[in-house]
């Protein structure tokens, strides 16, 4: 399998594991997108990116240890930016009554696997 | 004396990170990643820049933002409530002028605040000057300033202008 195709393998997997999410993006740290199932993910990926890099930054100033990952709630959802190694990030949005545990426990372990491959 | 609001943009490379890093008088907050693109970098600044820095009595904030317009967001993001702009570019790389000239009209149209433009790069001939750039951009030589980011004497120069500017425009009020 190519490096592409194991990352579509990889999204497939998370959006049927978490089938309440709205939308999945992985990008570079960079913030352009690699793979996703998002509309105008180029944005959201240069946005996650935005989120992740001040994430980690503010974690490192104020003293919280490595970042775990950046969370915006609205009043209508969630969009939480995990670190995918170095070199990537995901992002996943999702509706306020989401099961936030289950997302977390989820999306760790796939960010884990994109690591991995990225 | 208030403390100033000062946004430094320009394009990927322009320099913007190493002005902020060669002035701040305090550590720079910086959001620094891993580039995947062929920019002739490293890393590329994902969020800001920030660091401060006192001209005589007057205290600056200076907020980088970052390079691409794919981060257009961060633009209006930290333009929000600056009260002056320092558009930085590369005096060695003309082909980046078009991309700065819209950079520089996204944000003024948006923020209309004083600005002063910032040629970088002129320790390394050749490379264009301010007299050369400023028809590029249609503007006076008092708003361009030829500078080597890394000197912390030349980096200073063009906020120095900048204030200035910004003193005149009040008289002006």
């Amino acid at each position: 399998m190519t490096k592409q195709e194991q990352l579509q393998e990889i999204l497939r997997e998370l959006k049927q594991a978490l089938p309440e999410l709205r939308s999945i993006v992985v990008a570079s740290t960079d913030g352009l997108p690699i793979v996703h199932a998002a509309v105008d993910a180029p944005r959201v990926a240069a946005m996650a990116a935005t989120a992740l890099g001040l994430g980690k930054r503010i974690s490192q100033t104020t003293e919280l240890g490595s970042l775990e990952e950046t969370i915006v709630r609205g009043n209508q959802g969630y969009f939480v930016v995990y670190a995918a190694g170095d070199k990537g990030v995901l992002a996943v949005s999702a509706p306020a009554d989401a099961n936030l545990g289950l997302i977390h426990l989820e999306a760790r372990s796939f960010a884990g696997r994109l690591a991995q491959i990225l | 004396m208030e403390p100033l609001k000062i946004v430094v943009t320009g394009p990927v490379g322009a320099g913007k990170s190493t002005l902020i890093r060669t002035l701040s008088e305090t550590e720079v907050v910086d959001t620094d990643a891993l580039t995947s693109e062929n920019i002739g970098k490293e890393t590329t600044t994902v969020a800001m820049d920030y660091g401060t820095l006192h001209l005589g009595d007057q205290l600056l904030y200076l907020f980088g933002t970052p390079g691409q317009d794919r981060f257009d967001f961060m633009w209006d993001v930290l333009s929000d409530g600056a009260l002056g702009l320092l558009m930085l570019i590369r005096g060695d790389k003309p082909e980046d002028f078009v991309a700065a000239r819209k950079q520089l009209d996204y944000i003024t149209s948006r923020h209309p605040v004083p600005y002063v433009m910032g040629v970088t790069r002129q320790d390394r001939p050749p490379v264009w000057g301010p007299e050369e750039v400023a028809p590029f951009f249609g503007l006076p030589l008092q708003r361009v300033v030829g500078i080597n980011a890394t000197d912390p004497q030349s980096a200073a120069t063009p906020l120095i202008r900048l204030l200035e500017l910004m003193l005149e425009d009040q008289r002006a009020v």
